[in-house]
């Protein structure tokens, strides 16, 4: 727990206690890195880069993921299981291998330096985590509903859109609350892929650290708004979270 | 008698039910299979391709020239390569052992539903959800010798070296992995804590009626019927803490002297720092093979211990 009353504290320390040796335990609280922070960052645009990025990708993974994970799950055929380990398989792989040829092929099209690199390169791993996440969802659900459904004239769009997915809405929640917190805490993806006006918080985190006349205040300040959002979340909506954990994976 | 409503949509369409079934949840799949061809796929083995090249953007020009698997006996005979490959392992089973022996403890104590648990459930999220980038630049400052809370007092007693744990070429790693533990310990023991609830209670409760002591019941009842969930955390961990990047950039940045160099760390550097593709992307490939190999080892460890579970 001492780290994070570390970083609360930091942030509201004056400058001149910041750096003292030894280390003093007691402070006058103040606001002034918050100014700092507004002053130096223009933290809307980053805050703005962050949800637009998070969100951008959550969604579109749900959209290709949520019907896939559907159509692995109650095909007879003896692919599908295969095609739901390729998936699982995608999830694995390190994102070193991919980043260079992917930074690569954004140039040519001239997609380097937008949101959208960012959303299609998190899209793949959040695509592939939320395939095999619903796959393992439906699966475990009987298809009775949705057989009684079309027997009652239903059609197979509505059997699906209506009937078996609000059955698996704990699922879809604590699949988009992954893809988003993925996303958000990424750096490494948005740090060569975006530039001044698309860069999110992680990346502004990073770059403030090497320059001088940032504290560790400030920082601290800064750091408050790319944590706070993901923890309140994840604390809100914790039963969603935990079974994401456990049912994501196997 | 009456039709059914299935069959006469059949009459109407001309195609068969189960065909257009097929064909249904086909067009449902295809989207997202074709996605990530497209874009993981694909760059996947471009990356393969070009790590048999001595490929450099910098360079002028930018040729490929084919070298075969130079890039691969480089980074397994250079000193670096081999240090970052030695430190990646060495991180990924000594932050995992802990993790795993803490998270069970911490499970087994959480397990009974009590208020005061509940609410120890929920401040064990808080390292799970902040960002590593920040658990990084967090520790970085605490452990600094001059104004760091831990830092100062540690080498203030002489406990560490004056330049701290970090200039240490001896604490660099273990500081690392310490802080790898602090940061996903939680996360184990919430998964385990998730398997142990979900654990049929009448065993429990015979096992306890025939007089087990409580490390017998542990040993012998609660540890196998775990076993699947212990196999998930561990190798879920495990695959995470290889492919460790976040930490590492912002406290040593691989160093000193490589002593906390990691197979991202390096593979990053040489790729979106020096450019230097075609030895990059070899680094990549051999990430993956690490992890698709640690993962089938325990694929294959689960599946005998789901037929020894049978079997017993």
């Amino acid at each position: 727990m001492i780290p994070v009353l570390w970083l609360v504290a930091t942030a509201y320390k004056p400058p001149k206690d910041m750096f003292s040796s030894p280390p003093t335990f007691i402070f006058e609280p103040t606001l002034h890195n918050f100014q700092r922070v507004f002053e130096v960052f223009d933290v809307w645009s980053l805050l703005k880069s962050s949800i637009i990025i998070s969100v951008g990708s959550a969604v579109l993974s749900l959209l290709l993921g949520v019907p896939a994970g559907y159509a692995l799950a109650r095909s007879n055929s003896r692919y599908a299981i295969w095609v739901a380990y390729f998936f699982l398989a995608i999830r694995i792989v390190p994102i070193i291998a991919t980043l260079i040829p992917f930074y690569l092929m954004m140039r040519d099209i001239g997609l380097l330096g937008t949101w959208w690199a960012v959303i299609l390169i998190n899209t793949t791993l959040n695509c592939a985590f939320v395939t095999w996440m619903m796959f393992s969802y439906f699966r475990s659900l009987p298809s009775d509903m949705e057989e009684a459904a079309l027997t009652d004239g239903c059609t197979l769009w509505g059997a699906f859109y209506r009937v078996a997915l609000p059955t698996v809405v704990p699922g879809i929640i604590a699949s988009a609350l992954f893809c988003v917190m993925f996303s958000w805490n990424d750096f490494l993806v948005a740090m060569f892929l975006t530039n001044m006006d698309s860069k999110p918080l992680s990346v502004a985190l990073l770059a403030a650290f090497g320059t001088k006349d940032i504290t560790w205040g400030t920082l601290g300040a800064l750091a408050h708004f790319s944590t706070i959002p993901i923890m309140l979340m994840a604390l809100f909506l914790n039963r969603y979270f935990v079974q994401g954990l456990t049912r994501g994976v196997h | 008698m009456a039709a059914s409503p299935a069959s006469i949509r059949q009459r109407r369409s001309g195609l068969r039910f189960t065909d257009r079934r097929k064909l249904f949840l086909f067009c449902l799949a295809v989207p997202a299979v074709i996605y990530v061809i497209v874009v993981a796929l694909y760059p996947l083995a471009q990356g393969i391709l070009y790590s048999f090249y001595d490929y450099n953007l910098l360079r002028r020009g930018g040729r490929m020239v084919f070298v075969g698997l130079d890039n691969y006996v480089e980074l397994l005979t250079d000193a670096t390569g081999q240090r970052a490959l030695i430190n990646t392992f060495a991180f990924t089973f000594g932050a995992v052992f802990f993790e795993f022996i803490f998270g069970l403890g911490l499970a087994m104590l959480l397990w009974r539903d009590g208020r005061f648990n509940r609410i120890a459930l929920a401040f064990l999220l808080i390292p799970v959800t902040i960002t590593p980038l920040v658990v990084g630049l967090i520790f970085r400052a605490l452990l600094a010798v001059d104004y760091g809370y831990i830092g100062y007092y540690l080498a203030e007693w002489g406990i560490t070296s004056p330049r701290g744990l970090f200039a240490g070429t001896t604490t660099a790693l273990p500081t690392l992995i310490f802080i790898d533990i602090w940061e996903w310990t939680p996360l184990v023991a919430l998964i385990l804590l998730a398997g142990l609830k979900s654990l049929p209670g009448d065993i429990l409760e015979a096992a306890s009626a025939d007089g087990a002591t409580a490390w017998q019941r542990f040993r012998l009842v609660i540890l196998p019927l775990l076993l699947p969930t212990v196999f998930l955390a561990l190798v879920l961990r495990m695959m995470d803490a290889f492919r460790v990047f976040d930490s590492i950039f912002v406290t040593t940045g691989g160093g000193p002297a490589d002593a906390t160099n990691s197979l991202m760390v390096y593979g990053v550097k040489q790729g979106l720092q020096f450019f230097n593709i075609g030895y990059a992307s070899a680094i990549g490939n051999v990430t993956i093979l690490c992890i698709a190999f640690i993962a089938a080892v325990f694929a294959l460890l689960i599946r005998r211990a789901d037929v020894r579970a049978n079997e017993t």
